[in-house]
Parts: C-alpha cells; sequence; structure tokens
C-alpha cells in the first residue's frame, strides 16, 4: 500500500474499470494542459499580416514612415506593414536570420554598427543584397553624396541605400557667446576657438575652479573622439579596412584633446549626450558649445528646450588652416535580406519601395521638418525647406548650412571591427590624459610621442583581433 | 476469467509501469534540458574550435581560440578585474553580511522584522534599475556621491573635487559599492536562517565555561554554520564571476574608461555579440566554465578537508 492507500501503484479510476491503466492521472494532466495552452495559443487571433515587413529601430522614423506606408499600402501594390524595434533586437534577431539563411524582415532599417556586423564574414555571405548594380543603373551611384555610401560598402560592394548625411557642426551658446563680443566668423581652426573664446571661462564662485568650459568634450567620450579623428583625416581604417590606429594624425588629434581636457591649457569638460545630468549641464551653460551633427537639434529640441532661440551652429573649427570644416556621427540604411528576395520579382518590388521610401522629395521635406535630418540626394539640396530660419538656432537657415558642409563630410569604414577599434582608440586617449595629470607634462611634442606609442599597442590589439577572422584575412578555405 | 499465470505477467507489467511512471513525469524536462541545455554545450565546444559565421561559412581552427586567449591582454584585464569585483564580494559583502545577521538574531532586537526587510528590500530592486541608479549616483558634478562629500567635508576644510571620477578612476571600488548595497540583505538572510539553527544549549554551555562573544562565535557559531556559510561562499563566487549588467548598464554597453569595468562575461559578449566572433566568445565562456569549476571543486575539497578535521 503506498501513501495514498492504494495497491500495486494502481489509481482508483484505474481499478473501477473506467479510466485506463496505461495512462497516469498525472501524465494525462499534464498531457491535457499542453493541448489546451497549445488551442489557446493556436486561436489567438493573427495580427492583420501584411505580404512585407519592414523593421525600423526610431520612433521618430516610425512616425515618419506610417502615413507614407499607409499612402503606399492603399495604392494597391504590395502592402507593407510597419514595425518598431530596439535597435539591439533589430541586431540580434538580422543576424540570426542571416548566419542561419532564414527570412526575417523584409525591409531593415539599420544603424551602422549593427550593419558593420553583416560584413564581417565572405562577402558572398552578407546577408543584405548586393545593390551595387542596381544603384548604379538606377544612377542613384552619382544623384546621393558619395560619402553616404561608404559605412554600408564593403570590399566594393554597396549593401544599403544611405539615408543621410550627417554633417557636424558646432553648435554653442550664442547668447553668451555674442553678449562677450566674439565673433565666431574669425575662428578658423581648434587653436583660434581655444584663444577667442578662452575669456569666457569663468571661474564666478571663485573656487579656483572654472564654473564653464568652452567644449563638452571628454576622454571618454568615443563618438567625439571619432568625429575629430576623422575631421582630421585619422580614424581606425583605411579604404581597404585595414586598421591605421597608429597614423600621426591620430597622435595628434590624441595629444591634442589631452591638453582639452586636463592641464592648464584646459577648454573641455564632459557634459553627457542624451542623459539628463548632461542636459542640465549644458542648460546651466557648463559647457558653451557641443557637436552638432544634424539629427541631434531635434533631440535638443525636445530635451533642453530652454536652450531655444540661445543656441547657433558654426562649422567645426579646422585642425590646419583651409582644413575640413565638418565630420561626420551616425548613420542609418535600408537593406533588403538575401532571404526576402529570392526572386527578381520579389526584388523589384521590395527595391520599389524603398526606393519610393527614402529617395523622394516628400521623403526629403519629410526627413528635415521630423529630424532636422539632410537627404543624402543631392538634386534635393536647393529645396526651398533648408533656407527656412530654425528657431532653435536663432533664425539660423540650419538645413542650409548642414548642406554647404555635406560634400566635405569624410569617408567612412564598414568593417565590423570598428567599435572595437574605437574602444582600443579610447583606452589610448584615457591613458594619456590620466599619465599627463600624473606627471602634470602636457607638452605637446611628449604627448604626441606617448599617444603614438599607446596607438601602436591599441593597433596591435587590433590586428590580433582581427587575425582570427579568417574569412577578412583571406585564410578561409 | 484469467489466463494461467496472468497474474505474474500482470505483476511485471505494473512493476515495470512503476518503474517507468517517474521517467515519464520526467520526459519533458529530460527531453528540454537535453535540446536546450546538452546539446549547446556540446555545440559550444565545438563552436570554441572554430571561426565561424553561420553554417555556410565555418572553418575548424583547433585550439587557435583558446592559445589567442591566452595572449590576449585583454582576456587578463577582465579577468583581473573580475577577481577584483569577487574578492570584493567574499571579503567585504559577506562579512558584512554575517555581521548584519549578528545583529539581526541579537536577542531582544526590537523591529528585528522592519530592519529585515530594510536590508532585503535592495536585492528585490533589478540590477538594471541598481545599476543606472549609481550610474547617476557616481556621476561627476551632479552625482549624489560628490556633491554628499562635497558638502560633508566643506565644514572640515577638505575641499572634495565634483569631477571625482568614481566611474573613471575608481571603477571597481564603485562597483563593489553597488553590488554591497544590492547583495548584503540578500546574503545576510541566508546567515540569519543559519544562525537561527545554532543550538542554543551549545552557546549557553560556552557561556558557562566562561567563553566570550568572540570566542562563542569562532568554536560555536562559525562551525554551526559553515555549511552555509560555504553555500553562500560559492553562490557568491558565481555570482561574481558571471558580473555583466552592472558594468554594461553603468557604462552604457561599454567596459569603461581604459577597461577598468571589463568582466569576463562582458568580454565574452563584446566578442560575440559585438565583434561577431562566436568562437572566441566560446572559448572565453569555457575558460570561465573551467575557472568556476576549479573554484568549486577547491571549496569542495576544503569542505571535506575541514569536515574531516572536525
Amino acid at each position: 500500500m503506498n501513501a495514498m492507500g492504494l495497491e500495486g501503484g494502481q489509481s482508483r479510476v484505474g481499478r473501477s474499470g473506467l479510466w485506463p491503466d496505461w495512462l497516469p492521472v498525472g501524465v494525462a494532466i499534464m498531457a491535457g494542459l499542453a493541448a489546451v495552452s497549445s488551442a489557446l495559443v493556436a486561436a489567438r487571433p493573427a495580427q492583420a499580416s501584411a505580404e512585407k515587413v519592414m523593421w525600423t529601430f526610431a520612433r521618430p522614423h516610425f512616425l515618419m514612415y506610417e502615413p507614407r506606408i499607409k499612402e503606399w499600402n492603399a495604392s494597391g501594390r504590395t502592402r507593407f506593414e510597419l514595425r518598431l524595434l530596439s535597435l539591439p533586437a533589430i541586431e540580434r534577431r538580422m543576424m540570426a536570420s542571416f548566419l542561419g539563411d532564414v527570412p526575417s524582415a523584409d525591409v531593415i532599417e539599420t544603424e551602422r554598427r549593427p550593419a558593420s556586423r553583416a560584413f564581417g564574414g565572405p562577402v558572398e555571405a552578407v546577408g543584405f543584397v548586393d545593390l551595387t548594380d542596381r544603384l548604379k543603373k538606377d544612377g542613384l551611384l552619382e544623384a546621393i553624396n558619395t560619402p553616404s555610401f561608404s559605412p554600408w560598402t564593403s570590399r566594393g560592394h554597396v549593401f544599403g541605400l544611405p539615408h543621410d548625411v550627417h554633417p557636424v557642426m558646432l553648435g554653442y551658446r550664442a547668447d553668451i557667446v555674442e553678449a562677450a563680443g566674439i565673433d565666431v566668423s574669425k575662428i578658423e581652426t581648434w587653436d583660434d576657438f581655444a584663444r577667442v573664446m578662452r575669456p569666457l571661462m569663468v571661474d564666478a564662485d571663485h573656487d579656483g575652479q572654472p564654473d564653464r568650459f568652452l567644449l563638452n568634450m571628454w576622454e571618454t567620450n568615443q563618438d567625439h573622439l571619432e568625429l575629430l579623428l576623422l575631421q582630421a583625416g585619422g580614424g581606425f581604417f583605411d579604404e581597404h579596412d585595414r586598421p591605421i590606429l597608429d597614423n600621426p594624425t591620430n597622435a595628434h588629434v590624441l595629444a591634442t584633446v589631452t591638453t582639452w581636457v586636463a592641464g592648464p591649457a584646459r577648454i573641455a569638460a564632459d557634459a553627457p549626450n542624451f542623459s539628463a545630468v548632461g542636459n542640465k549641464l549644458k542648460a546651466d551653460g557648463y559647457v558653451l558649445s557641443s557637436f552638432f551633427p544634424d539629427w541631434m537639434g531635434d533631440i535638443w529640441k525636445h530635451e533642453i528646450p530652454s536652450l531655444s532661440g540661445k543656441m547657433k551652429l558654426m562649422p567645426l573649427p579646422a585642425w590646419e588652416k583651409g582644413g575640413r570644416r565638418t565630420s561626420v556621427w551616425g548613420g542609418t540604411m535600408l537593406g533588403i535580406p538575401k532571404a526576402a528576395a529570392r526572386t527578381p520579382e520579389e526584388f523589384e518590388k521590395l527595391w520599389g519601395f524603398c526606393k519610393e521610401l527614402y529617395i523622394s522629395d516628400t521623403f526629403t521635406r519629410d526627413l528635415y521638418r521630423v529630424g532636422g535630418i539632410v537627404t543624402p540626394v543631392k538634386k534635393y539640396w536647393n529645396d526651398p525647406i533648408f533656407d527656412e530660419p530654425n528657431t532653435y538656432f536663432s533664425a539660423q537657415p540650419a538645413g542650409r548650412l548642414y548642406i554647404q558642409l555635406a560634400p566635405q563630410v569624410p569617408l567612412r569604414n564598414s568593417t565590423p571591427y570598428n567599435t572595437f577599434a574605437m574602444y582600443r582608440t579610447v583606452d589610448a586617449l584615457v591613458r594619456l590624459a590620466e599619465e599627463a595629470r600624473a606627471t602634470n607634462r602636457y607638452d605637446m611634442p611628449t604627448l604626441t610621442k606617448r599617444a603614438a606609442e599607446l596607438l601602436k599597442d591599441a593597433q596591435r590589439q587590433v590586428e590580433a583581433q582581427m587575425s582570427r577572422n579568417v574569412f577578412l584575412t583571406g585564410g578561409a578555405s | 476469467m484469467s489466463r494461467p499465470g496472468g497474474g505474474v505477467v500482470s505483476g511485471r507489467a505494473s512493476s515495470l509501469r512503476a518503474g517507468a511512471t517517474p521517467w515519464v513525469f520526467m520526459a519533458p524536462f529530460l527531453v528540454c534540458f537535453a535540446v536546450f541545455t546538452l546539446y549547446p554545450l556540446f555545440q559550444s565546444v565545438i563552436l570554441s574550435m572554430q571561426t565561424t559565421f553561420g553554417p555556410g561559412a565555418t572553418r575548424f581552427v583547433g585550439l587557435t581560440n583558446y592559445s589567442a586567449l591566452v595572449r590576449d591582454p585583454l582576456f587578463w584585464t577582465a579577468l583581473s578585474n573580475t577577481c577584483l569585483y569577487t574578492l570584493g564580494s567574499l571579503f567585504i559583502q559577506l562579512p558584512i553580511a554575517l555581521g548584519l545577521a549578528l545583529v539581526l538574531e541579537t536577542p531582544g532586537l526590537k523591529g528585528r522584522g522592519w530592519l529585515r526587510l530594510l536590508l532585503f528590500s535592495p536585492s528585490m530592486v533589478g540590477v538594471v534599475f541598481a545599476a543606472m541608479m549609481f550610474a547617476l549616483i557616481f556621476e561627476k558634478q551632479t552625482g549624489l556621491a560628490n556633491q554628499g562629500l562635497h558638502a560633508l567635508l566643506a565644514p572640515l576644510g577638505i575641499d572634495w573635487s565634483l569631477d571625482f571620477g568614481w566611474l573613471q578612476q575608481h571603477v571597481m571600488p564603485a562597483l563593489i559599492v553597488a553590488s554591497l548595497w544590492m547583495y548584503v540583505g540578500f546574503n545576510m538572510t541566508y546567515f540569519s536562517a543559519a544562525l537561527q539553527n545554532v543550538r542554543k544549549d551549545l552557546l549557553e554551555a560556552a557561556v558557562v565555561d566562561g567563553a566570550g562573544p568572540v570566542r562563542r562565535f569562532f568554536a560555536v557559531t562559525l562551525p554551526a554554520i559553515r555549511p552555509v556559510a560555504g553555500f553562500v561562499v560559492l553562490m557568491s563566487l558565481i555570482g561574481s564571476f558571471q558580473l555583466f549588467e552592472l558594468p554594461y548598464i553603468i557604462f552604457n554597453s561599454t567596459a569603461g574608461p581604459d577597461n577598468r569595468g571589463m568582466t569576463i562575461v562582458l568580454y565574452l559578449f563584446q566578442s560575440g555579440f559585438e565583434v561577431g566572433d562566436l568562437g572566441y566568445a566560446s572559448a572565453i565562456g569555457w575558460a570561465l566554465a573551467i575557472i568556476l569549476l576549479a573554484c568549486a571543486a577547491l571549496q569542495r575539497l576544503s569542505a571535506r578537508g575541514e569536515e574531516a578535521g572536525a
């Protein structure tokens, strides 16, 4: 007899003849629960599915595309459904589908870093359709600002339709700068910037520390460092995606930035982007200028509305006289996964949709109106919308200012090792700045020499990491 | 009517059924375990010896990933940071947790329940939330830590800089402080439970024999709670070696300045899911598994040695 008073493991119902001996009650309950829950899941009303699905990662993009996709669907063409996912979710799902060669979305809008992940294997294994020939055929390679293709170009093949240019300017507190009688048009180089603006660094509470700094920059800020390196003509990789971290230009930039963030000539302080803390410091005038890619204005407009009418834009000071007055920060593309375009007909449907979405005058205006972003399609650059005064930037025609700089935007790489290289370069800058603080040595020759050594070490680490990828080093069989 | 010998057959069948029943109940788990744990585990060993970009682009590289790991300065940075954090957990967090448990188990203590709730409540908060909170607390200029120290030390004539880089030059101490806040109360509950089971007659006998509080703690209490303490140490060790969310959130998905927040699991994540080197990430995972197994084995050996010596 067991604890339940039953003999031989038989259930009471079994012995009564109403229940089959071979089926234990517990198993039956579990099977019943499984069947009921499966039926409930299966009976859930399916989402009204369109024929094709597009993923995007940014809510402003979603809001901008939604009405346009409704119009597209109403026109009787292949129906599309737009879905908003977080960027990491897009990255994971996109890579899972590419590596497993299974379908995900039919059209994917993504940023530079996730897109570069797709370029880590053999070129024929890239999960996006190679658009190079089609871009040539449709005349888009000439129509679109050339630097905008660079983050989506791997080994000579273009895998994405560019969404933007993202030139960078310097946004500054015009209310404070102009009240001090400073004329920013006299600033041509970073040296000029430090010299002309320095009187604005004040110690209002007389505690021996400045309460205001000229530039929002810190040695740990990767995005700022990358854009400065690119502006100077340095960077992490050459046009063939070979690492070039230890070049003299990078060493010069690292040494200069060190003098900005530490030592007697310090002009910069940390007011983190996209954070309440940083926004407060910016609103309080703790930093007087920040790097402004074209998309940043919209963010400030919403997050720091108190600075509306107090800000102005100016081209970035150059690294040397006559040098580049802009850089680039951020980037988005539209790509078609191979698994979604297995036949030429399928590709045509998707390509038609992509072009309608990105390469149209309506999109150009929406893009600028909603996000302040300048289209990469050069023929639309004459649109009067770009000349409209922008109230946030003290009525400056922000669009026109960005467009004037768009052709100067530096080229970028598409390697998946860019983030790794960026981390290592920032490590070098952090060490350089800390060593300078510890030794109190801020002369440029010493800093440049040490920066070169640290960058050599960073270069070695990137090379070691890349050497394991037999698909990019040519060792794959 | 029954067949001759049918009773025996029926008995055997019944006994077979009775033997099979547990397996039938366990089958769903076993199937899931085999499919989602054993197979991936086996596959990850293979993956750690490959360079891969999906099934269509895979190459066997033998032990290259492991040899690269040994030569990789970032891996050693990650390992040393993780060890530092683990030491902080073991030698700061656990003694504090035990101390708090001892205080809470003091006979006649008023408000014991409320204190327990107060100390335990941080562990009910999600790690992501705690990480975001500490990122704000340790912020330069506006952070509570710098502002608080600035205000507290000013009357003493000490000018605490608002630019003090908690999350730049003092990353591991900052992470240890954050984890103290989160886990001290949690570990305290284990120690509290163990302390409640310490035999009162032994403690009373020790008092009668003239043993002071320190002697009673080391001679009676500590040996009595040793099995639980061993378990807490092991779990803290494993948890510390798996540190990921805290630095990941605080440093906005990076490893912090000069990799000072880099941990083994964060490096695994960066290698596998940011660089896309899944083979190398698997090798890091196995290195971590071997380290943890070694720690667990050492802990068991030392526990057995103590049991044998007792």
